[in-house]
């Protein structure tokens, strides 16, 4: 054992304390702004969803905007879409991630190649991804027009929705494709900092490929997993700009009803839009603290 | 129980290096326990991972029984190999981590339960099951290690560096356990080691090697008293060497010429090895030359004298009261019985 000894400063504080506490100070004026346009923000909106609205003469706090927008049935299916879209997603691009990390773990000479996919991948906006699988996949897309060339659909115009579709497969698409590489840069350095010895003992006990990364590999990296695709799913489920360019009418993406709610001419809509936001804030933070937990149960076993 | 054949085993890594192991030829014995002996880097790891599955050689072969087995898939070898670092599954409890091999080959639940705890009473741990490796001292988690293997009876048990991570104290436990477990069982085991004494107190036979190549394979006392070069005879430790000139059984050296009857050479340029406990003080008569005793000390159970004898200086290991009889700087005769006199052909160049 070491004994690890504790220098103490002239003041009394360790040096860690001490260290510490000069962070904190050289980061004060950040955090503060942070926190004031945060945590205002937050704060304002929380009071105008409760229909606190001074300015236009709106005074008491109540919960109707929350009532209306719980017993409206295009609130309920856009909540319904958006879990949808954030989950499906998630699930999809966590799968593909893990399984693509597990391919490149072995050839993993090409190590630099990899990087530049990956990081290729992650620095194209989700803006123009978005552009990416309008481009490709709408009616009139590349994959539609080759199709039709190929014969394998009569015009264009059968090729299957998959933009601006009630299923939301273009929104799906375009977050799928952006978040593989995200999840599996991640898995990837967990894979390669765990190293392949585990599965050898799995292989050599008598486990086959399949049982040796269902029991070995899968649960070593799980808590990696995990907490990669919850910060995905927080992400997706609040995001605007992608469901507002390749979303459906009907129902609508929660981030993009919000913002309709809150730019409507009818002020009134206001309090309903921030009681949406709050639903997406709650949704977010309640995943973020489900993947603190998860995680933390991951590191301590 | 299963013989292992290693031929012209070889295994390169990199084209720019030299191999990790290089036209290993082995015979390893049913039922016995053999050690792969050498220093670390001699590609004693990468021997068990190649019998085990888990690496594929560049060429040559591994039968077991005189069967190839290169295209069996670990699982399906019967071979299992207890890793230097435990790795035991740390999510698991440590009744999951025993009975895995047995849950892979889905035996039932309660069969796996009641085989777990006699495993636990074979490696002196008993109710462990519920806790986690983590709550393991490195003894006791090296012990699951090896019941973990145990469970699924294997036919060949491959130990990396079992003992090397271990206190004293629990590396003379384990050397303990790992002999009774192996005799009890009767399963042809392998285990590396980079120490030599404990191949030697622990192994039926020793294969020895460097730098990928095999060196010498026999039983322990050979290594002793017949090593096969000087490099052998050097990594064994604490012999005396005088180069000389052999021929007709006798060995003409610098300082005078010896009967020896044993050598690994016919003839030609050589040098004469003896351990020091073979050299004696005192009484002159043949093999004796004169010699200066240079400094002593004296350790309870002996004493160790350095003698120079003209250029040379050698070391004596003696009764511990010879250290009456002598003093610093005294001529003494030497004396080195011939029949423990080993000739051995002379250093390799890179030497
Ligand atoms: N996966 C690997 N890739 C490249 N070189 C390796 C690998 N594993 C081992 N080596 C090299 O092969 C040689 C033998 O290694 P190893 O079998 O682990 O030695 P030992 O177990 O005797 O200490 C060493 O030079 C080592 O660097
Ligand atoms: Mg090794």
């Amino acid at each position: 054992m070491a004994v690890r000894t504790r220098r103490l400063t002239g003041t009394g504080l360790s040096e860690k304390a001490a260290r510490r506490l000069t962070i904190t100070v050289l980061l004060a004026p950040a955090i503060l702004v942070i926190l004031l346009l945060f945590m205002g923000g937050l704060v304002t909106g929380f009071l105008r969803s409760l229909g606190y609205f001074p300015l236009i003469g709106l005074n008491d706090f109540n919960f109707d905007a929350y009532s209306i927008i719980f017993t409206d049935n295009g609130f309920i299916r856009s909540f319904i879409l958006t879990f949808h879209i954030a989950f499906t997603s998630t699930l999809i691009a966590s799968i593909l991630a893990v399984a693509s990390a597990m391919l490149l773990r072995p050839a993993f000479r090409g190590k630099r190649f990899v990087q530049f996919i990956f990081s290729l991948n992650l620095t194209i906006p989700h803006l123009v991804g978005a552009v990416g699988v309008l481009y490709l996949f709408s009616g009139s897309g590349l994959v539609s027009r080759l199709a039709t060339g190929a014969g394998l659909i009569d015009s264009p115009a059968g090729f299957p929705a998959m933009v601006n579709d009630p299923w939301a497969i273009g929104i799906i698409i375009q977050y799928v494709w952006k978040e593989i590489p995200f999840i599996g840069v991640i898995v990837l350095a967990i894979l390669l900092s765990v190293g392949e010895d585990y599965e050898s003992v799995a292989r050599s006990l008598g486990a086959n490929r399949w049982q040796a990364f269902r029991n070995v590999t899968l649960p070593l990296i799980m808590p990696g997993v995990v907490s990669a695709s919850v910060i995905v799913f927080a992400f997706t489920f609040g995001a605007f700009e992608i469901p507002w360019l390749l979303g459906s009418t009907f129902p609508k993406a929660l981030p993009v009803l919000a913002f309709e709610s809150y730019t409507d001419v009818d002020l009134a809509a206001r309090p309903q839009a921030m009681a949406m936001a709050m639903v997406i804030a709650v949704m977010s933070s309640l995943m973020i603290l489900a993947y603190m937990k998860v995680s933390r149960r991951y590191v301590r076993s | 129980m299963t013989q292992v054949t290693l031929s012209g085993l070889t295994k390169i890594f990199d084209e720019k290096s030299p191999p990790a192991v290089d036209q290993l030829d082995l015979e390893i014995e049913s039922g016995k326990l053999t050690a792969l002996l050498g220093p670390s880097g001699c590609g004693k790891t990468t021997t068990m991972k190649m019998i085990a599955g888990l690496l594929r050689p560049t060429s040559g072969d591994i039968s077991f029984d005189g069967d190839s087995i290169l295209s069996i898939p670990p699982e399906d070898r019967g071979a299992v190999m207890v890793f230097q670092n435990y790795l035991l599954f740390p999510y698991m409890t440590i009744a999951e981590n025993i009975g895995f091999g047995l849950k892979m080959r889905k035996v039932d639940r309660k069969e796996i339960r009641t085989r777990v705890t006699d495993m636990l009473d074979l490696v002196q741990l008993p109710g462990f099951e519920d806790r986690k490796p983590r709550q393991l001292s490195g003894g006791q988690q090296q012990r699951i290690a090896l019941a973990r293997a145990l469970i699924v009876q294997p036919n060949v048990l491959l130990l990396d560096e079992p003992l090397s991570n271990l206190d004293a104290h629990l590396r003379d436990e384990m050397r303990e356990l790992i002999r009774r477990i192996q005799t009890e069982m009767g399963i042809t085991t392998v285990f590396v080691t980079h120490d030599q004494e404990e191949a030697v107190v622990l192994a039926d036979r020793i294969a020895l090697l460097f730098d990928g190549r095999l060196q010498q394979f026999d039983v322990p006392d050979a290594f002793f008293e017949s090593p096969q070069s000087v490099e052998i005879a050097k990594f064994f430790g604490g012999t005396n060497f005088i180069p000389g000139h052999y021929e007709g059984g006798e060995i003409t050296t610098s300082i005078g010429r010896f009967r020896a009857p044993r050598s690994a050479v016919d003839g030609g340029d050589a040098v004469l090895s003896i351990r020091p406990e073979a050299v004696t003080l005192g009484a002159a008569g043949g093999n004796s030359v004169m010699g200066r005793i240079r400094s002593h000390v004296y350790v309870g159970r002996y004493a160790r004298f350095r003698v120079t004898l003209g250029d040379i200086e050698v070391e004596a290991v003696t009764d511990p009261g010879q250290v009456k009889m002598f003093n610093d700087g005294d001529e003494v005769p030497v004396t080195f019985d011939s029949n423990k006199i080993w000739v051995i052909g002379p250093a390799a160049a890179h030497e």
